[in-house]
Parts: C-alpha cells; sequence; structure tokens
C-alpha cells in the first residue's frame, strides 16, 4: 500500500514537471489538455488511498541508536552505565521477535538481555521511596498518593515527556503506555545499579513527585463519605460529637442558592464549607475539617 | 490592521510535564540539518556546520544533532521536541548566525509554538489564594445580631444627594446671605 502511495505522488511529481518544461522550453504552445484529468485522477486516487500511516522514528534515515542512547542520559544530567541502560531500554517482545528473525535467515544471534528484572527492581525502588516520602502523611493520603503517582498513566507521562517514546526498543508500535511505565522503572533500576540508590531516588523525586506540584490533596484522594470518615476520624482523636450549625444562607429556593454550614464541638470550630445545599454545605465543611485534622491548620 | 490572529489557535503559556520543578531538561530532543553541498543557498548553513556546529553540539548533549546533505533542495532546520512535536524551519539564504540564533531559539522552546496565539503573556493555575468570593466573605459581624425588619440596615449604602436637596440647600444658603444683608 505505502508502495501505491509513492508511486502514486511520484508520478504526478514528474508529470507536472514534464508538463511545465515542455511548456518553457518552447517545444509546445500549450499544456496537453490530458494533463490536467490525469493530474485529477491521480489527486483523487491519492485521496482515496489516504494519509501515509506513521512510521517509528527508529526506522528513519536519520537515526543513531547509540548517539540516543547517550544523549537521553545527558538531557536528564544522569550518568548511566550504556550497556546496563540499554538493557533498561529493551522489552522482552523485542528481544522475541530478534529472535525470530534470526531464526528465519538461518543466522546466529548475540544473547539480548532483556530489561524484565529492572523492571521488577526499579517497581521496587520507586514504590518503597515513595512509601518513605508520604510517611508523614496518614495512612490511607499515603496509599492514594502512592497509587497515583505509581498508576500506568502518570508513569507514562513522565516517561514520554523524558524521551523515552523513540528509543524503548519493543515490537508494538505505537508504544503502548504500559510498556513506557515499565520502561521508566528500568532506568530508575539502571541508574541505581550505574551509580546508587541514593542517586535513584533523587531521580525519582524530581521526575516523578515532581507531578505533585499545584495539586490539592483532594484532587487526589476524595472519601466517599465524608461525613462518616470524619465522625470516625473524631473518634480516634475522642471527640465523640460534633454539630453542624446553619451560619449563613442567601437566595434560597433560588437556583443560586447558597448555604454555609460550620461544624462545631464544644463551641469550637472543626470546618467550615458551602454548598448549594444544606448537604452539600455538611460534606464540603466535613473535608475542611478533615484537612484541618489531618494537617493542624 | 490584518485580523488573521484571531484565527490561530491560542491557549495559555505552560510547561510540559513540570519541567523546572525537580530539574530543568531541555526540551529539544533532536534536529536535523538538511543542507545542499553545492548550492548557493545552502552557504550558511555549510559554514555553520563547520565552524559552529562542534560547539552546539558540547554545549547541548542532550540534543541529537543529525546532518542530512542532499543535492540541490534548500537548506531546513527540522526540530523535534519531548512533547512529539515538529519543527520545521527554511534556512533559504540564511547566513551562519541566522541558523545559529534559530538553534538557539529551538533550543529554548518547548515544543512548535508557529501558529498559537499567547492569550495572555503570564498564567497561574491559582488566581486566588484567599479562595473564591462568597456572599458571607466580608460580611459584618453585626449583621448577625441585626433584628428584621431593620430601617438602618434596609437604607440603600450608597444614597448621593438628590437635585431636590441641593437647591434647597442653594436656597437656604441663599437665604443666610440675604438676612446678613439686611441687617
Amino acid at each position: 500500500m505505502s508502495l501505491y502511495r509513492q508511486t502514486l505522488a511520484l508520478t504526478s511529481r514528474l508529470l507536472l514537471k514534464q508538463a511545465l518544461k515542455t511548456r518553457i522550453t518552447g517545444e509546445t504552445r500549450n499544456i496537453k489538455r490530458w494533463v490536467a484529468p490525469t493530474l485529477n485522477e491521480l489527486y483523487t486516487r491519492r485521496l482515496k488511498v489516504g494519509p501515509e500511516p506513521p512510521q517509528p522514528r527508529s526506522t528513519f534515515l536519520e537515526w543513531n541508536y547509540e548517539a540516543e542512547v547517550f544523549a537521553f542520559g545527558k538531557r536528564l544530567g544522569e550518568d548511566f552505565d550504556k550497556n546496563i541502560l540499554k538493557q533498561a531500554l529493551t522489552h522482552r517482545s523485542f528481544v522475541i521477535a530478534e529472535e525470530e528473525k534470526a531464526k528465519q535467515k538461518g543466522v546466529q544471534l548475540e544473547e539480548l538481555a532483556s530489561n524484565r528484572s529492572l523492571i521488577k527492581e526499579g517497581d521496587k525502588i520507586v514504590s518503597d521511596f515513595l512509601k518513605e516520602e508520604f510517611k508523614e502523611h496518614p495512612d490511607d493520603v499515603a496509599e492514594a498518593l502512592h497509587d497515583y503517582l505509581t498508576s500506568v498513566d502518570m508513569l507514562a507521562h513522565v516517561a514520554s515527556h523524558m524521551g523515552l517514546r523513540d528509543i524503548i526498543l519493543t515490537s508494538e508500535f505505537p508504544v503502548e503506555n504500559s510498556t513506557l511505565a515499565d520502561t521508566f522503572k528500568a532506568v530508575v533500576a539502571a541508574l541505581k545499579q550505574s551509580q546508587d540508590v541514593a542517586r535513584a531516588q533523587i531521580f525519582v523525586k524530581d521526575f516523578l513527585i515532581s507531578q505533585l506540584n499545584g495539586k490539592e490533596i483532594f484532587d487526589i484522594w476524595n472519601p466517599e463519605k465524608p461525613l462518616e470518615y470524619l465522625t470516625n476520624l473524631l473518634k480516634q482523636r475522642g471527640i465523640n460529637e460534633f454539630e453542624p450549625r446553619l451560619c449563613n444562607q442567601s437566595a434560597a429556593n433560588t437556583i443560586l442558592a447558597n448555604y454555609q454550614v460550620g461544624l462545631y464541638n464544644n463551641k469550637k470550630l472543626l470546618g467550615i464549607g458551602w454548598g448549594e445545599s444544606i448537604q452539600i454545605a455538611k460534606e464540603t465543611a466535613a473535608l475542611d475539617a478533615i484537612q484541618r485534622l489531618h494537617y493542624q491548620k | 490592521m490584518s485580523n488573521s490572529h484571531i484565527f490561530l489557535k491560542s491557549g495559555f503559556i505552560r510547561t510540559p510535564s513540570q519541567n523546572g520543578v525537580g530539574r530543568y531538561v531541555c526540551q529539544l530532543q533532536r534536529v536535523v540539518l538538511k543542507f545542499c553541498k553545492n548550492n548557493g543557498s545552502s552557504r550558511g548553513m555549510r559554514e555553520f556546520v563547520e565552524s559552529e556546529l562542534i560547539n552546539f553540539a558540547k554545549n547541548n548533549p542532550g540534543v541529537v544533532v543529525y546532518l542530512k546533505p542532499r543535492r540541490h533542495r534548500a537548506p531546513v532546520i527540522s526540530a523535534e521536541f519531548l512533547n512529539g512535536d515538529k519543527q520545521w524551519v527554511s534556512c533559504h539564504n540564511y547566513s551562519k548566525q541566522d541558523i545559529s540564533k534559530w538553534l538557539n531559539l529551538l533550543r529554548t522552546q518547548s515544543g512548535n509554538t508557529t501558529g498559537f496565539r499567547l492569550r495572555k503573556l503570564q498564567h497561574t493555575d491559582h488566581p486566588s489564594i484567599q479562595g473564591p468570593w462568597t456572599p458571607y466573605t466580608f460580611k459584618d459581624p453585626a449583621e448577625n445580631l441585626a433584628e428584621y425588619p431593620n430601617t438602618e440596615l434596609s437604607k440603600p449604602k450608597i444614597q448621593l444627594k438628590t437635585a431636590t436637596d441641593e437647591l434647597l440647600e442653594i436656597f437656604n444658603s441663599v437665604q443666610i446671605s440675604d438676612k446678613k444683608g439686611v441687617e
């Protein structure tokens, strides 16, 4: 199909060139009457075939894998061991595809190491470090943050913005998010092996944890029933009762209805919130109270 | 004045993937310099390759530089960014200095910004630290204890003098001065 596409493009370009050339050199005074319809036909056929499907960057003429891998490390400001980094970028699917190719051609292939073990190791490094970093948060919040940062989409986002998408060796194209996420973990492990764990942890901090910048805790973690959660939380701290009070209201019975509810315990404000109904206002007040209790605002 | 800019894609200034929060990563990942070895339009590009390219590559080890000589075609810089954008700059008859300036621009860009209009030159995701305004934000606490109907609170907050009031005032002042004159 791609050959057909190229032939169409080439023929139309040559035809046009030929037609114009004969005119310029003065052999004839006009462009032949078959030229326009032929070009039209070629054009419609090209439209029918559709656009060129995307090709992996590594199939382009200007591609040097060694240079790309070298630049990857330098771009991130890290000193990787070249061989370990290359192993971290090689997926099992690529190794299998290469072996099959070699078998078909009957050539002996030198052993290619895949990044399987590195992925496992990197997963553990990232996970342990995140748990260590979020130690001061309450358990369920720390878990939510950990899950948010280690989700496939987040890791794939970070990995693709490092420039991993083009240099991963895998048989699939376009590269899937799960593969990108795995490669990020493998790269972390490769950094640990090239240098040390501390360096790998700084790497995770700079690239992964920095994604939390500008986010609020409730963007990532949201208790389903804030009032019940707050009741349990208060019981743990020895407060058995709290009292919601309507502090303000305006425009009741209109679409712009607005209520302000404060949660009090023993005349002390625990949290305050707004909403278009009293129930919603209570819940936002509970969220506010949870935040104040957790982080001692 | 031309209005063509209103049909451009528009948006706000952004940083890809929190770049610079942890550490800064140059967003230009590779650049291909295409030129002809004979054609005059590529002269500046050839000079750049001869004298300045090595320094550029040394100073920016994170950018992969490819050279692609091709016969009788115009010189071109094709840049690829980490966010997947590609930018194509025609360098027909550019001098060595022009090319190094363009490369510097591409090196410091975060993506392909051609055909993109910035609505403002600054942007924040958090326009207010204090939070959104509510009807109760600047409410006077004294209103909590007020009893309604309340004549004092029912008055308009800003009450300007009416024309009648002003006329009366003028009238009164004139009368006083008249009286003074009589005495």
